[in-house]
């Protein structure tokens, strides 16, 4: 029998203020999108990169975005996997955050 | 305050005294307001953009008012090309040459597509760079926010959108790049899309790669 392990890390500067500050509604979409990723039904963002982003080349990863806003602030979700493997990043936070991991994983 | 407006397009006046009050109280130097604000009396939001050294965060009171903070390194971006040419600002706006390169082209494209497919008619606020940049490399112009919303509009679903890319990329790359260049960048990004061709915007992609190299080919 062959077994994997996975690793899912959320991540995010306030994270936990964000989560608590989401309504059911949202928090359902959210849920939903995910789920919608992991039927392929969301399509990735690639980079050509090959720039390193931790362990691994930037073009070895798939990111999902998305954006949803809570009063007039607006926020996003980057969801991040490895190609063929089952490590998974969920970012969470504001527009600062958003910018700063959009660098580190190269996007434009 | 400083109109800057090269195709004279008709502001609404109101608009302009409030543009002035609201920049007046920005504390920053080099502050602006560009977008459907000046010329639409239905708008969706105030596009401020405020050009600051500052990591501070600025706020105003005003529930429709969008604050762009906008760093000096960013100057150059066709970005900051684009805003800044049809605005209201508060002083003369530092002027820079614009730098922008293909790879930069294809990596808003590269972004563009599977955000567009995910949106499907809900397109409209993410295609402006796509547009932007496929308009800049096709005619050499900078669109201000009045001409880019036009040429937004004017698609009638994001499937015009795709036909429009797929149309005028090829010659366009080919047009600015050396062959070498095109075989060597177009083939490695094929290379990554070639592993995950179960979804259609890479598919996509990867067709367009192959459609620019078939027009180096002959």
């Amino acid at each position: 029998m062959l077994s994997q392990e996975y690793t899912l890390e959320f991540l995010g500067d306030n994270l936990e203020e964000i989560v608590a500050l989401l309504s059911d509604t949202k928090a359902e979409k959210i849920y939903q999108w995910v789920r919608e990723i992991l039927i392929l039904n969301i399509r990735p963002i690639v980079t050509g990169s090959p720039k390193a982003y931790k362990e691994w080349k930037a073009h070895q990863l798939l990111t999902f975005r998305y954006p949803f806003s809570i009063g007039n602030t607006e926020y996003r979700i980057l969801f991040v996997k490895v190609k063929n493997s089952v490590y998974i990043e969920f970012h969470l936070g504001d527009h600062k955050y958003y910018d700063k991991v959009r660098k580190n994983l190269n996007l434009a | 305050m400083i109109i800057y407006n090269p195709h004279h397009k008709k502001l609404l006046s109101g608009r302009l005294k409030e543009a002035e009050q609201l920049l007046a109280k920005i504390p920053a130097k080099y502050c602006f307001i560009s977008g459907s604000f000046l010329y639409k009396e239905k708008y969706k939001d105030i596009d401020i953009f405020v050009v600051t050294r500052s990591k501070k965060e600025i706020a105003l009171k005003t529930s429709k008012v969008k604050i762009t903070a906008i760093d000096f390194n960013d100057l150059y971006s066709l970005f900051y090309h684009s805003v800044s040419k049809s605005c209201i600002a508060k002083n003369l706006l530092p002027q820079r040459p614009l730098k922008v390169t293909l790879s930069d082209y294809w990596q808003v494209i590269n972004e563009a597509i599977p955000t567009l497919l995910n949106q499907k008619d809900t397109y409209h606020k993410d295609v402006r760079f796509l547009i932007l940049y496929t308009e800049y490399f096709k005619t050499n112009e900078i669109l201000d926010t009045f001409q880019l919303n036009e040429k937004i509009n004017a698609f009638k679903n994001y499937r015009k959108v795709m036909d429009y890319i797929q149309q005028e990329l090829p010659w366009i790359i080919n047009r600015y790049a050396k062959p070498s260049y095109v075989k060597r960048f177009f083939y490695t990004q094929a290379g990554y899309y070639r592993d995950i061709l179960y979804y259609d915007a890479q598919r996509f992609l990867y067709r367009l790669v192959h459609s620019i190299i078939g027009g180096i080919n002959g």
